[in-house]
């Protein structure tokens, strides 16, 4: 008799989430998914909206990255209005941006991820989260914490709130950097720095202990997709779409956000309400592809800021090509952060940076607009449509979770199919399944759309669809 | 990463878009004017309380929490000593209540407030909505002159611990 896995919630997401693993009637695994529970309609509801109120809204969308919503959509904003940006406004969105990643980075990594890798797998759930971080690694749990602050305060200092800022709007932002803050930025620097050379030191010192995990967490060739500049190094908020195939052969490049609608297609599964990202020409689910950190550094030949650019030698030497296991995404948040205050810290000492030309105006000049970022955990696109009178008639959002949809269900099929055998598994085991998603840091919130709380849950389920065991958080 | 290490730290949680659980941060911001003239006074106000906040909590003198209450009688308003947590809460990542933060100031800084009070104001409705029940709204003043003496306290405290 075959059996069903479920696991729901999965915990330490961002969101609703569910595994269910179909197991034949051996009790090996013969299929697994992950489920996206929550539905909201972000698109919908945003229809007769004039377009300059989108960045406010789309940005309560998520509470870990509306900054990312902020820029995608002020962008394409920007397009209906057909305006560019002073060059300060420009500097100053993209160091809001690399805050917001900062703290989320910090948020996965050190608060979901850390108590795995600090205590183990297999370690009693019950302390395995921040508390018990402390108790094995205060320096390394209080770096986290401090890293975390340093991107909130940043943001809280420019936005004014440490979530949904509204400072971000079409044409710019709204107020200048005053000097006051920009050396309090920089005051915090030094710290910001000590703190992931820690984690990152602490990190390299582990990650092999991990190697079992990481041939099987998602690990399989895919193409990768990211923002990058012209000189090839990592951007987040401006640049173009550079696409990789597993060898690291260039796809596509230099694709705008408006030819994205052109060469990325979602695709609907039943059992999620999350949409399947895929790059068009190889179709779905062929052209199924991964972004966020792992694919920021595997698109890219340089991260453009000199400590950042040793780790990603160090990190191009994990593989021959791009690098494939999906457990490297945390060596790459590591480095996606340490690049984050280097370039906060180059933003601030640009010339212009106080500079008051902060905001261009205009009305409705087009029709349609988009708007291209990378949010921490990859991608953002936002595509409007509005009539004469600037009221949104349509809007599309296709988001980093969704992107990443199908490589984590292939990862948690492999994992489950590595891990559960004859039926069998402990907690442990489940808590690696979770940790395949917990990878991608996927933000289901956003993936959705989605309003509520955000626990996941695993479901054992046999092959006449009774439910064996579930694992519910 | 503040210059200044408040006497009283105030910390808010709600969401204003949901009726009264917004009760928190109206009230917060009504503190914030109020001793806006005192550099002593710190007011942060958020969605949600997320375990940073144990690092403001270890660098203040005193805190007073404030959050509405759905296991309360509507409108009630209390205020009531807080303690670190003897145990530490198993899941949390993106919320926690008065006692896990302080457990967090404790096992991580080891740091306690001299005191920490919580402020409650017991919830009648949570809908979607920008603006109080009338119970709430009712029970403004009586919350309002609670919170004003509570930090006058906190800060008196503060004041004799220094």
């Amino acid at each position: 008799m075959s059996q069903t896995i479920t696991i729901d919630p999965v915990t330490r997401l961002e969101g609703h989430g569910k595994i269910t693993v179909y197991l034949d009637d051996q009790g090996n695994v013969e299929n697994a998914q992950f489920h996206v529970t929550q539905v909201r309609g972000f698109e919908k509801f945003s229809e007769g909206r004039p377009f300059y109120e989108m960045p406010s809204l789309m940005a309560r969308i998520c509470g870990i990255c509306p900054v990312s919503h902020l820029i995608a959509s002020a962008k394409a904003c920007e397009a209906i209005m057909s305006v560019r940006i002073p060059h300060t406004a420009a500097q100053l969105r993209r160091m809001l941006n690399l805050a917001q990643m900062i703290q989320s980075h910090a948020l996965s990594f050190f608060y979901l991820s850390s108590p795995d890798l600090l205590l183990g797998m297999e370690s009693d759930p019950a302390t395995r989260n921040l508390f018990g971080v402390v108790g094995a690694n205060p320096q390394l749990g209080r770096g986290g914490v401090a890293l975390r602050r340093f991107g909130q305060h940043i943001i809280e200092l420019l936005g004014k709130k440490r979530i949904h800022p509204g400072w971000v709007i079409p044409g710019g932002v709204t107020e200048p950097l005053e000097q006051a803050k920009r050396d309090e930025i920089l005051g915090m620097i030094p710290e910001a720095y000590a703190n992931i050379k820690l984690a990152l030191d602490w990190y390299k010192q582990i990650a092999d202990s991990f190697k079992p995990e990481a041939d099987v967490f998602a690990n399989f060739p895919s193409l990768f997709m990211g923002l990058i500049n012209e000189d090839e190094s990592v951007e987040f908020t401006d640049g173009a779409l550079r696409l990789i195939d597993p060898r690291g052969g260039i796809v596509a490049d230099g694709i705008t956000s408006n030819q994205f609608p052109e060469v990325i297609g979602e695709a609907v599964e039943p059992y999620s309400y999350t949409k399947f990202a895929y790059y068009k020409p190889l179709g779905y689910p062929e052209g199924s592809y991964r972004v966020g950190p792992l694919a920021r550094l595997n698109i890219a030949q340089s991260m453009g800021t000199p400590l950042a650019d040793i780790e990603l030698k160090q990190f191009k030497q994990l593989a021959l090509g791009p690098v494939q296991s999906s457990f490297y995404y945390h060596h790459a948040r590591l480095i996606d952060i340490l690049y984050g205050i280097e370039k906060i810290e180059q933003i601030l000492t640009d010339p212009l940076i106080l500079d008051k030309h902060v905001r261009a105006t205009a009305g409705v000049n087009r029709l349609e607009g988009t708007g291209q970022a990378e949010a921490p955990r990859g991608t953002l696109h936002h595509h409007y449509k509005v009539d004469e009178n600037g009221l949104i008639t349509w809007a599309n959002l296709v988001i980093a979770t969704g992107q990443n949809n199908n490589a984590m269900n292939k990862g948690v099929l492999q994992a489950a199919r590595h891990y559960v055998k004859n039926g069998k598994f402990t907690e442990g085991i489940l808590n690696r399944v979770e940790a395949v998603v917990r990878t991608f840091d996927p933000c289901l919130s956003c993936s959705t759309h989605a309003l509520g709380q955000m626990p996941l849950a695993i479901s054992l389920v046999s092959s006449d669809g009774e439910l064996v065991d579930q694992a519910i958080r | 990463m503040n210059t200044e290490i408040a006497r009283c730290l105030i910390l808010a949680c709600g969401n204003t878009l949901r009726e009264d659980d917004g009760v928190g941060p109206f009230l917060a911001s009504w503190a914030e004017e109020r001793f806006s003239a005192s550099p002593n006074v710190r007011v942060l106000i958020q969605h949600q309380w997320t375990p940073e906040l144990s690092a403001e909590i270890a660098e203040a003198q005193t805190v007073l929490f404030i959050d509405c209450a759905v296991n309360s009688i509507p409108g009630s308003v209390t205020l009531a000593p807080v303690e670190a947590a003897a145990e530490t809460p198993r899941l949390f990542t993106h919320h926690l209540d008065a006692t896990a933060l302080l457990a967090l100031a404790r096992d991580y800084y080891s740091a306690q407030p001299g005191q920490a009070l919580l402020l409650t104001i017991g919830a009648a409705s949570l809908q979607l909505r920008e603006a109080f029940s009338d119970t709430v709204s009712a029970a403004l003043p009586e919350a309002q002159r609670t919170l004003e003496e509570a930090v006058l306290s906190l800060l008196d405290t503060a004041r004799q611990r220094k």
